[in-house]
């Protein structure tokens, strides 16, 4: 018995791990243009040039952007985009 | 007024034309300041952790993509390097230009941002360092913001190039 509830919790932990979702988040900084930054959304995220100004917008006023949000292994992938094109940028999991 | 430009030129070459002492004196610049890639504040510039918190996907980072990243930037900096040997002579007042092959323009868009990232870490510019007017070039860190402005002109051409490209 003891057993079968462990592993009936061990499950559930797996499964709230899975699903709560990643948000991708880029930080301003003094230095990138911003039309590179608005290139770069438009590039790694396929968005249009609206919502990618959108983003480069808020980086800019606000200090960051939520740019993206899912899976965990899909952030790391974008992260490492942004990364390869020297933008600031981290994941961290959604307190949703 | 010849005005510095980023065109094509035919289906595989780009050209720089328009370019004027300063900016040609900057470009060559960039093996030496490319060069500076790995000291401690460029560094943790151009190589962010992934996550705040992490410590374990931060250390598998910095272990599996660091590198891979380290060699992207090299690699990057190589090519517009090795395209840089192309620069026409300068001829009197006359502005120069430079051709190269339209596949290394991506090459050009990571080596100028990061030539602009390590200035600015490493002499710290902020906001109000960018919105300053007027250099002296005596002073090192007027003129690292003199160069992440002509570097950045050059790349907005760029960017500006990239995207009449993908109309």
């Amino acid at each position: 018995m003891a057993d079968t509830g462990t592993v009936i919790i061990e499950k559930t932990k797996t499964k709230e791990t899975l699903d709560t979702p990643w948000n991708v988040i880029v930080l301003n900084d003094p230095i990138n243009l911003m039309s590179y930054v608005t290139m770069v959304f438009q590039r790694v995220f396929g968005y249009a040039r609206e919502r990618a100004e959108r983003h480069m917008l808020e980086v800019h006023h606000k200090g960051r952007s939520l740019v993206w949000s899912g899976g965990r292994e899909q952030a790391e992938h974008y992260v490492h985009q942004l990364h390869s094109y020297q933008l600031l940028a981290h994941m961290e999991k959604s307190e949703a | 007024m010849i005005e510095l430009r980023v065109r094509t030129v035919d289906a595989k070459h780009i050209r720089i034309s328009g370019i004027d002492p300063l900016l040609a004196h900057c470009l060559q610049q960039l093996p030496e300041i490319l060069e500076q890639r790995d000291a401690p504040t460029a560094r943790d510039r151009l190589f962010p952790l992934p996550t705040t918190a992490d410590r374990k996907t931060n250390d598998d980072w910095q272990q599996n993509v660091t590198p891979e990243l380290r060699h992207l930037f090299a690699s990057a900096g190589e090519i517009v390097l090795r395209d840089l040997t192309a620069l026409s002579p300068p001829a009197g007042a006359s502005r120069r230009h430079l051709t190269f092959p339209a596949e290394h323009a991506n090459a050009w868009l990571s080596a100028l941002n990061q030539a602009r990232l390590i200035l600015g870490a490493t002499f710290s510019i902020t906001d109000e360092d960018m919105n300053a007017t007027g250099f002296d070039l005596n002073d090192p860190r007027q003129k690292a913001v003199l160069q992440i402005h002509l570097f950045g002109y050059l790349l907005q051409l760029f960017v500006e190039h990239e995207q009449q490209d993908s109309v």
